[in-house]
């Protein structure tokens, strides 16, 4: 087969001109026409190969030798050069530990992060998440209405990760702004001003992540940071001190702003879904499938990049070596290829669970059963609290604009009272 | 080479021919059998490859960190719990059953 340069060709296509990648309104019928029409397309805006269907995206997931994870958290827009040379005078030394390394390094890494960030340690939180819930859901009582972004979603997955952390003195609406300024920085488009601004208070994050580290040094408690320092036992061959530090960093950006976007989206689509709503007040026992299909029907990260290594061939189309890759998520969730109606909700979808939200293969999402279970207990916390909840109707909230996370800013529901218990 | 066919909840029988060497996981998806994800591609973090294997011990017994991890996959872990990204396809296996929990 003769290899033809796309470029030119993609160009003058009606998919690429249509693909809008910072803004998530129209998003599933673009990419459906997309997935018929050109299921891996070349966008110029933003220089990368956006690939769309879900065997292709699996695909580039299971072949870490040919798909580098090196670019998983470059700034679309690029630093200007006074940030970098601020962020270097200042100390700021974040290396790639995660999601944006290759093996072995990645292999290594994961390994000791995974004695900690693991099933059976998420387990233990369980009760401790469930009395935070209720400490918010108690605040809700005997209101009439409420903005459930500002008195729940947004500040409640950070103080689950401020547990894991061992902290318990700082202010969960810092760490929110910290994160949400990265998240800006890594997948938005910032001015110049607001990337500089962002940068400097990234940098106090970075030395707020290395104060933990180093009074874990001297007083060990039973968190993530102590755990990291013990399995280093001082030898940087298992891992650095900045190493530990970075994971740290890491884990403050990567455990609540998808949580906070999938539980705002979770509530948000079974209200709109009234009969699953009151399905799921009848048969409780039936959440863990409603969180399984709404990160399908409604995926909190829209992206996920990647770097070809080799030309790879995906659906026709070459990727040249060193083509940047933009894997959509939210596309191969509804392919119509796996999924039948995809953007029907259907929480009885017999397939709904092998959706790609939290990735797959050596990188799947670490945190993945940590969320399930935050948004499980929320929703069973809300759910027994205010059977009778209900949106506030005619709004129209602001949705975050990044290419990875998406959800909305605010969400007026009534609790409607009548409480179960 | 070996036979295997899957049991899944909803009691149809799914048969295939596996190669040496891949695993059962694996297996599972590429013949779309339900029940059977794979999230973490066989690195042992997700639980959503469980299985029952009948019980004649031609796969042996899980490892210390599978054994960990199958107390927390969504089905109750019983005799001949395993993961199956963990059991590679081989001769001796020719012929075996195992059984897909319900999803949920
Ligand atoms: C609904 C919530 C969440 C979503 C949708 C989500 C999504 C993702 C995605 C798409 C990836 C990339 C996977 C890949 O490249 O294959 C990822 C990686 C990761 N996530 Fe999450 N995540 C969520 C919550 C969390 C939480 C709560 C934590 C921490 C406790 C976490 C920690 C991580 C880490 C450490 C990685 C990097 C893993 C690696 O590269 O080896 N995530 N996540
Ligand atoms: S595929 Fe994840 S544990 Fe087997």
């Amino acid at each position: 087969m003769a290899v033809v340069d796309q470029r030119p060709t993609a160009a003058r296509c009606p998919v690429t001109s249509g693909f809008r990648p910072f803004d998530h309104d129209g998003t599933y019928e673009f990419f459906s026409m997309a997935r018929r029409e050109a299921p891996v397309f070349y966008n110029e805006e933003t220089d990368y190969w956006v690939v769309t269907k879900r065997e292709d995206v699996l695909s580039v997931f299971k072949d870490p030798e040919r798909f580098s994870a090196s670019n998983v958290l470059d700034s679309l827009e690029g630093y200007p050069e006074e940030l970098t040379r601020f962020l270097t005078d200042n100390g700021f030394t974040v290396e790639p530990v995660q999601s944006n390394t290759d093996r072995p390094r990645h292999t290594r890494i994961r390994q000791s992060a995974g004695q900690f960030l693991n099933p059976r340690r998420y387990r233990e939180y369980e009760p401790r998440i469930r009395a935070l819930v209720r400490e918010y859901v108690n605040g809700l009582r005997g209101k009439d209405e409420a903005d459930i972004v500002a008195e729940l979603t947004h500040e409640m997955p950070a103080r689950v990760v401020f547990m894991l952390l061992g902290v318990d003195d700082v202010d969960p609406l810092m760490i929110k702004r910290w994160a949400l300024n990265r998240a800006t920085m890594i997948w938005g488009k910032p001015t110049r001003q607001e990337m500089i601004d962002a940068g400097h208070e990234l940098n106090d994050f970075f030395h707020f992540c290395k104060e933990i580290v180093e009074d874990r040094k001297w007083a060990p408690r039973d968190d993530y940071p102590s755990k990291l320092l013990e399995l280093r036992g001082g030898d940087d061959s298992v891992l650095t001190e900045n190493e530990i530090v970075c994971l740290v960093f890491a884990l403050l950006l990567a455990g609540h702003e998808a949580v906070t976007n999938g539980l705002t989206i979770s509530i948000l689509t079974l209200l709109e879904n009234r009969g699953t709503w009151e399905e799921l007040v009848a048969d409780p026992a039936l959440i863990p499938r409603a969180i399984e299909e709404v990160l399908r029907h409604s995926t909190p990260v829209m992206t996920w990049r990647r770097r070809a290594l080799e030309d790879v061939e995906l659906s026709g189309v070459t990727i040249p070596a060193g083509g940047k890759v933009l894997l959509s998520l939210a596309s191969a969730n509804h392919d119509e290829g796996q999924y039948e109606r995809p953007s029907d909700f259907d929480i009885h979808r017999p397939d709904a669970r092998g959706h790609l939200s939290f990735g797959y293969g050596i990188h799947v999402c670490m945190g993945a059963p940590l969320a399930r279970i935050e948004m499980k207990i929320v929703l069973e916390e809300l759910i027994n609290a205010f059977p009778g909840m209900e949106l506030v109707k005619g709004q129209r909230p602001a949705w975050t604009k990044t290419m990875a996370h998406r959800g909305p800013q605010s969400l007026l529901v009534r609790l409607g009272g009548s409480d179960h218990g | 080479m070996a036979e295997v066919t899957w049991i899944t909840a909803g009691g149809e029988r799914i048969t295939a021919e596996v190669g040496d060497g891949v695993n059962l996981m694996e297996a599972a998806v590429a013949n779309r059998v339900p029940g059977i994800v794979g999230e973490c591609g066989g690195g042992m973090m997700c639980a959503t490859c469980h299985v029952y294997v009948e019980s004649d011990h031609r796969t042996g017994e899980p490892g210390p960190i599978e054994a960990d991890l199958l107390d927390f996959a969504d089905a109750p872990r019983r005799d001949g719990s395993r993961l199956s990204c963990q059991i590679s396809a081989r001769p001796e296996l020719d012929g075996i059953t195992v059984e897909v929990p319900p999803a949920w």
